[in-house]
């Protein structure tokens, strides 16, 4: 064939097929995004915003996470870090079969636990918005600069009290990161604390509508550091008491927080008169109210503006049912029925005998009986039988939610009852770290530097304030340890931290003699590995990056 | 091998014949003076009619009308393109009706860029001309398509009018959904494959009524010319035109149908949930007093037999070289959901004139469609199933005057602080379903216009050389409103309103040169290459919200308001080319490249090649079987390809970029203005997704097309998966970001028969079967033996039943295993712990079944006596599986009495399985509730009448079909035809009615 002619003729045909063609050619493919909502720059205000809304929010909106970790609410870090810390101990249970729930209650959790996998990435992904902040916007102020610093000390203090030896990097990289020992991380938080926080803002109660508010103080960094020392021995093998009881001296001296004794100082109750200072605490204007005086660090909701599933909409709302709306009305349409008391919870405050000799199981019947106001339970229900104490502390049938005395702790009213801003989210800031938690750790702190096993004056002192302030007359001369944990749980009690406290006690994992219904799944109470006073690395994460190793016994 | 041909060969062989001289016999002739009709009775211009064993020759004039000279009793040929060649004995008047054939389709097929001889080609491609005759209710291209083609399975969504459906080729070869879905490709513009509002898909983009042709390209040596869209398969769709010197033609399509529904749910009636309460709890229970004296069947109060028409008007026709077809379409279909309802107005037109002696040619269309979507709240399908049936559907209590007086579980409504509004919905409690259907106005109005100009030249003076252009579009825009009352259960008080629009456009315009040459007779050769661009464009914008009522203290005020704003595009920019060799006629080869870049990947990965090479051998034209008798075709094909996949990975999934959330309610205002900057995940090494296809075919054909197929077999694998894959924390800003892991298997094969049983001028008989096995294995996935968990079930967070894992099928179930007592009941609560760790968790799980049916059965049968028709379609899918999630979640009778402030219905087989609540994940997650979801189905059954002389002038046909007539089945729920795997509550598939009208003018 006469390969001459062919490309002869080819070529002005070609020629033409190539002018029509290549109009636009391969540099098209040399995009950049036009879509409105992807910010190629950063704005430093915004991520700022982000380094704090990933404790509590569900990322873009209420019910839709930026992650991918299953229902959105449920992986709210917030929620997710109380379950762990609530639903596995004497406090709470919950008989909803959203995975992972029921291994936290009967303490069989593994590394496929779903809730566990949420933790872990939302605490790390907190990490990591934290060093994007400090590696692209370091230099826009330094207040908030140090705050960053805070709060990735606070996200790495969550990890090492939950997992131990996680995931540790301060660079933005896509190279997987390495494991870090429980003792070392310990030792990176305390110094990157204790190197930053003088840059932190000065402590003061900034209430709603105040410069500030809603933003870290010093304060904060003194009181994670209270917790941190306070566990230290777990964390690094060595106990490091005074140091606890020092920065929890310094929340109290130094904050300008004050225990909230409320609007009427005999009584302790709100203006009104129907909600204690104690219940003040937990409610809808909690921001506004002479309730914010107590919070060292607060959480900021709002129903129409900061909302989720997991923030305090999730704290009352799983612990409400219908029934209970209906005995006291409520600002939203939510009630989940899931969250109750376990019996062990009851008996901090009054014995199961007299408990059951009670005409009734009304609040304030409760209350009363118990002597103290933080007995905030409801056992009638108006359903079934008559509706008087048609509830069982036993949770014979974790399923349902009147298989348990409920607690209304939290609720969704201002202590005015005036109106709040949505009808289904809450307006309640959820206070994270509160002055009362400084006092106890001072408390416990105080007496274990000094090798007693029981308070000092300040100590006794301490307690004995939070006691009246809960209108509770049976004021002590000294507490026991073990006092003060029983203490901790009627005063700290569904807000996050027992736990921490019972391994610090050496009462969960491993512990035969201190034990509570359904602990290790056996209704009577049984028991648990010690292994299990550190979550499992995730099995889904262990795949993600062999730089880890998992903990010990799973 | 395909050998490159011109598809107007037929019209070249009649220009070619018009040029032919009569040569006139001497002896004994007589004037034979006739008429060619078609089976309506239209005269069919420009038919060849020839004299056997002559040159003399005539083709008939504008009435069909022709004269020659024969002698008596000669024989006389009559032909024309589509239609079967007849043979009449010299007469001096004859008539003469020539049958549609059917065949001439298979004779040339469109390929990807280009056409080919059938019998040349050297891959796997099937070709179809809808059967205008055994079809049931068709109001999308993919209902023509279902059961009849081999190694492909249409699933659709649902019973909802204008509803999309799944189309897999050949199994999924891909993780994500959308890379699993074909390329669909109209009059040569590749569709991509979101629909928008209103429209599902593209097949949904083209009146069904307009097509003339399917081509499915199934195996790389097909698809690999379209290189990075290839994996999926494509199917290429050419509407009709108009023909050559035709006079113009007028015919009207239509018919009216009526959809019933077939089956119920079995739920419990007024008085047996009464009985369950009280047998439960006994009569004093507060929860016996809730319930009202009602028997509703909730079911019964929100379904409805639908009535919809079809009408279908064309004008076709040829003014000399300037063919034309235009085309006018309304369809309005009636769900059988209340309220359900779609209406879609479509026109075409196509002209393809052609100049300057055929050597230039063009091709236009343009396509217009409009469609409006009614959507009911398929809500109100599961809450039909679940509300009390002891409730009226309306009440005058004064508890639901702010219901419109439907009935509702109502509580107190204290956060609304509005003293008009005393009561709310329980939050829990399910809604009275005919209010969700009453108080919810959405509808979606959606156009879409499609426009190609293909030029095709031939140069001048160097005809082996041609040039071949298509600038093509497709623009489309939709808007979806809703507007729901203040009064509905699931929006009260506030309302809710939502806007949501979206446009896009698609501009393709490729160019490609092809080369001819035969260099002897025994030796053929052609060679094509071309390029492409392709620019896609999306944008849109949502806003919902609802509104503070009258008597609240901020009236007309917005309440909790989205609004979100959106944009995107890509480009692919393409070279590509096809070289074909025969030689004797019987060994072929094809080879094809195409290089594509695309601008959803970073520098340095943009480009992807994708070569294929593949083998013919037509044995039967070897000497020693070319006398056989009998056999008709017997070919080997052979051939290997890559091709590549990039679909539902975002345009943007390679770049670093922070998300501002747009809902008011996710601000953190501890700085600026209080909203937030969320970093997002990315993947700057993401690369193309490639399979690798091998293919041995073998067609064959005997007793002069009494009997015909093909088989074959066929290996792919996939490698470099894009799928969302688990990363580490710490090294991105999203758990899972799509990456290029894994790899997966299928291995198949597929049998495709014909059979002609009886062939004669009263009764044809034609079957077509097809059968498909397909195994799919996943043979590697990212992270540590992970499975990649889907499927939410509804039983708590995260109870997903399904997922892909290695080694197993890709949609598997993921579950446990339940133990039975000896009765064979399900032992609540007691599962195997099969890895005997004494704890039942996860790690006791295990894979069992899958959802994707390895075996597909396909058989359509015609019988034709005289004027009469009778078809009838089935399919079968065999081995597939589905959670029945409706069974699973209403496993326990007391899941009635476990809410608070409401009651709910149970179904009878509650008392069957006797489950208590628990929170015991596990309890539900097993395979009881996995169940065997085989099925054969009657697609449709379809009778037909046609007339020739209605009035003494009309052509035409009446028909009656049933569609979606029976189903045979051992599933439990309602279907067993379920997309995905898990059968929550879907819009059921109506037994439809139809008759039918077609009219030639």
């Amino acid at each position: 064939m006469n390969f001459q002619y062919i490309k002869k003729s080819m070529v002005p045909a070609a020629a033409l097929v190539l002018t029509l063609g290549l109009n636009s050619c391969t540099k098209d493919l040399d995009v950049q995004p036009i879509d409105p909502s992807k910010n190629t720059t950063v704005d430093a205000q915004k991520l700022f915003n982000k380094c704090y809304a990933e404790f509590v929010l569900e990322g873009n909106g209420p019910g839709d996470s930026e992650l991918d970790l299953g229902d959105p609410g449920l992986s709210v870090l917030y929620r997710l870090m109380w379950n762990a810390n609530e639903l596995t101990t004497d406090e709470a249970l919950c008989g909803w079969n959203d995975n992972g729930i029921s291994e936290f209650v009967s303490n069989n959790y593994t590394a496929t636990n779903d809730c566990l996998y949420g933790m872990y990435w939302r605490l790390c992904f907190g990490i990591s918005i934290c060093n994007q902040y400090l590696k692209e916007c370091a230099d826009y102020d330094a207040s908030m600069t140090a705050e960053v610093h805070f709060l990735r000390d606070l996200y790495y203090y969550y990890l090492l009290d939950n997992y131990g030896n996680p995931s540790y990097t301060e660079e933005v990289s896509t190279a997987n990161p390495q494991q870090i020992q429980s003792a070392e991380l310990f030792q990176k938080i305390v110094a990157d604390l204790e190197a930053n926080m003088g840059s932190m803002l000065a402590p003061s109660v900034r209430k709603k509508g105040e410069a500030n508010y809603g933003r870290a103080d010093q304060s904060a960094a003194w009181m994670l550091l209270a917790r941190l020392y306070l566990n230290a021995q777990k964390y690094t093998g060595t106990a490091q008491w005074d140091k606890a009881r020092d920065y929890a001296q310094k929340v109290i001296n130094e904050s300008g927080r004050s225990i909230w004794m409320g609007d009427n100082a005999t009584t302790h109750k709100s203006a009104n008169g129907k909600y204690s200072a104690y219940q003040m605490l937990f409610m809808a204007d909690n921001d506004q109210t002479g309730a914010m005086n107590e919070a060292v660090f607060s959480f900021i909701q709002d129903g129409a503006s900061t909302a989720g599933y997991g923030g305090s909409t999730f704290l009352m709302a799983a612990s409400w049912d219908g029934n209970m709306v209906a005995a006291f009305p409520q600002k939203t349409d939510q009630s989940w029925g899931g969250n109750r008391l376990r019996k062990d919870l009851i008996e901090k405050f009054i014995s199961l005998s007299d408990f059951d000799a009670l005409p009734d199981w009304k609040p304030a019947t409760i209350i009363a009986a118990a002597g103290d106001d933080r007995a905030l339970f409801f056992g009638d229900n108006a359903k079934g039988d008559g509706g008087v104490k048609d509830r069982s502390y036993n949770n014979d049938k974790l399923s349902e939610f009147t298989q348990g005395i409920a607690t209304i702790k939290y609720n969704s009213q201002r202590s005015d009852e005036g109106a709040t801003s949505d009808s289904k989210f809450l307006d309640n800031d959820i206070f994270l770290m509160r002055l009362a938690e400084a006092y106890l750790i001072y408390a416990e702190a105080e007496a274990r530097a000094a090798g007693l096993n029981v308070t000092q004056t300040t100590g006794t002192a301490y307690i004995n304030k939070l006691r009246e302030r809960a209108n509770n007359t049976n004021l002590k001369g000294s507490y026991t340890l073990d006092e003060i944990l029983d203490e901790r749980a009627r005063e700290l009690y569904f807000e996050g931290v027992r736990r921490t406290d019972l391994i610090r006690y050496g009462y969960f994992g491993g512990n035969t003699s201190y034990t509570w219904q359904w602990k290790g799944g056996v209704q009577s109470g049984g028991q648990f590995e010690a292994n299990k006073n550190l979550f499992p690395i995730p099995t889904t994460e262990l795949g993600a990056n062999t730089n880890l190793k998992q903990n010990p016994g799973y | 091998m395909m050998k490159q041909v011109n598809i107007r060969i037929p019209f070249r062989m009649f220009v070619l014949l018009l040029g032919l001289f009569l040569s006139v016999g001497a002896f004994a002739q007589i004037d034979v003076r006739g008429h060619v009709k078609d089976a309506q009775g239209e005269p069919i211009i420009g038919a060849t009619v020839r004299v056997a064993s002559t040159q003399t020759a005539t083709v008939t004039d504008f009435d069909g009308n022709f004269t020659l000279k024969a002698n008596q009793g000669a024989d006389i040929n009559i032909s024309y393109v589509g239609y079967q060649t007849q043979t009449v004995k010299a007469a001096p008047s004859v008539e003469v009706t020539l049958q549609e054939d059917a065949t001439v389709l298979e004779n040339v097929v469109v390929i990807g860029y280009g056409v080919a001889r059938k019998n040349d080609l050297t891959g796997s491609v099937t070709a179809i001309k809808p059967d205008e005759k055994n079809h049931g209710l068709i109001t999308s291209a993919q209902d023509m398509m279902q059961g009849k083609i081999a190694g492909v399975n249409v699933t659709t969504g649902s019973g909802q009018p204008g509803t999309g459906a799944t189309i897999r080729i050949r199994g999924g070869s891909s993780f994500n959904d959308s890379g699993n879905d074909p390329l669909i490709v109209i009059d040569g513009l590749a569709m991509d494959n979101q629909g928008v509002k209103g429209l599902s898909n593209p097949l949904s983009m083209v009146n069904p009524n307009d097509i003339e042709s399917f081509t499915v390209l199934k195996d790389a040596s097909a698809t690999a010319i379209y290189g990075s869209r290839g994996s999926n398969g494509v199917i290429i769709i050419t509407t009709k035109k108009g023909r050559r010197n035709q006079k113009a033609q007028v015919s009207y399509n239509g018919n009216v149908s009526a959809s019933i529904i077939k089956k119920y749910t079995d739920v419990l009636s007024g008085d047996g949930l009464r009985k369950a309460v009280k047998d439960l709890y006994g009569e004093s229970d507060a929860r016996y007093a809730m319930l009202g004296t009602a028997n509703t069947d909730w079911q019964k109060e929100i379904y409805r037999t639908a009535i919809s028409t079809d009408h279908n008007v064309t004008v076709a026709g040829g003014l000399a070289n300037m063919p034309y077809r235009v085309s006018v379409g309304y369809t309005n279909q009636n769900g059988i959901l209340k309220t359900s309802n779609y209406q879609r107005g479509t026109v075409s037109a196509n002209l393809n004139p052609s100049f300057l002696n055929d050597h230039l040619k063009f091709n236009i269309n343009g396509k217009f469609m409009y469609a409006h979507n009614r959507y009911a709240n398929t809500g109100a399908i599961g809450n039909a199933v679940g509300f009390d049936p002891t409730q009226p559907v309306r009440s005058t209590d004064d508890r639901f005057k702010n219901f419109n007086g439907y009935w509702q579980w109502t509580q107190a409504a204290d956060g609304l602080y509005d003293a008009t509004w005393p009561y709310s919905k329980v939050a829990l409690a399910g809604s009275n379903p005919v209010s969700q259907i009453e108080s919810n106005k959405d509808r979606a109005n959606s156009y879409d216009y499609q426009g190609n100009i293909e030029v095709d030249y031939q140069i001048h003076g160097f005809e082996d050389l041609r040039l071949h252009m298509n600038f093509s579009g497709d623009w489309a825009n939709g808007k979806q409103t809703q507007d729901v009352q203040p009064w509905s259960p699931d929006n009260q008080y506030y309302g809710y309103h939502k806007t949501d629009k979206e446009n896009k456009y698609n501009l393709n315009y490729t160019a490609y040169m092809q080369y001819y040459k035969d260099f002897s007779k025994t030796q053929h050769f052609d060679i094509m290459g071309g390029y492409e661009w392709r620019h896609e464009k999306y944008w849109g914008n949502y806003n919902d919200y609802g509104l503070f009522p009258s008597t609240s203290a901020t009236p007309g005020e917005k309440y909790n308001e989205q609004k979100s704003e959106w944009k995107s595009e890509h480009y692919l920019v393409s070279f590509y080319g096809r070289m074909n060799y025969i030689a004797f006629d019987r060994y072929m080869l094809t080879a094809t490249m195409r290089a594509d870049g695309s601008s959803r990947f970073a520098k340095g990965n943009k480009w992807g090649y994708f070569p294929s090479v593949a083998l013919g051998w037509k044995i039967n034209e070897e000497s020693f079987l070319k006398n056989v008798e009998g056999l008709d075709e017997l070919k080997l094909r052979l051939g290997w390809g890559k091709t590549g996949q990039q679909e539902g990975i975002g345009d943007y999934a390679y770049f670093a970029t922070y998300r501002q959330p747009t809902s008011t309610q996710a601000l953190y205002p501890t700085a600026g203005d209080g909203y937030q900057y969320i970093p997002e995940g990315y993947n700057a090494n993401l690369k193309w997704e490639t399979t690798t296809t091998w293919n041995a075919g073998i067609d064959f054909g005997f007793g002069n097309r009494l009997f015909s197929g093909s088989l074959d077999f066929y290996t792919r694998k996939t490698t470099d998966l894009l799928m969302s894959a688990p990363v580490a924390a710490m090294s991105n800003f999203s758990n899972r970001v799509t990456k290029n892991v894994g790899s997966l298997r299928n291995t198949g094969v597929e049998l495709a028969l014909t059979a002609r049983p009886i062939q004669t001028n009263d009764v044809q008989w034609e079957i077509t079967a097809n059968a498909t096995y397909n195994k799919n294995k996943v043979l590697k996935l990212a992270g540590d033996g992970q499975p990649i968990q889907y499927g939410d079930v509804g039983l708590g967070t995260g109870s997903t039943a399904m997922c892909h894992q290695e080694g197993q099928p890709m949609g598997s179930f993921w579950v446990f295993q339940q133990v039975y007592d000896e009765a064979g009941k399900p032992i609540q609560g007691v599962v195997v712990d099969r890895d005997n760790n004494g704890v039942i968790d996860n790690g006791d799980r295990y894979y069992y079944k899958s959802a994707t049916a390895p075996w597909l059965f396909g058989l359509s049968t015609r019988l034709q006596y005289k004027k009469w028709d009778l078809g009838i379609g089935l399919r079968a899918n065999v081995g597939n599986y589905v959670f029945n999630q409706l069974k699973m979640g209403h496993r326990s009778l007391e899941f009635i009495g476990t809410g608070t402030g409401f009651m709910s219905n149970s179904m009878p087989y509650a008392y069957e399985v006797n489950y208590k609540p628990s929170d015991k994940t596990y309890d539900a997650l097993t395979d009881y509730f996995v169940e065997n979801a085989s099925f054969i189905k009657c697609d449709n059954i379809t009778l037909g009448y046609s007339f020739d002389k209605l009035f003494n002038r009309l052509g035409g046909r009446v028909y009656a079909s049933a569609t979606n007539v029976f189903t045979i089945t051992k599933y439990k729920g309602l279907d067993p035809e379920v997309n995905g795997g898990i059968d929550g509550n879907i819009y059921p598939r109506p037994l439809t009615l139809l008759l039918g009208l077609s009219l030639n003018f």
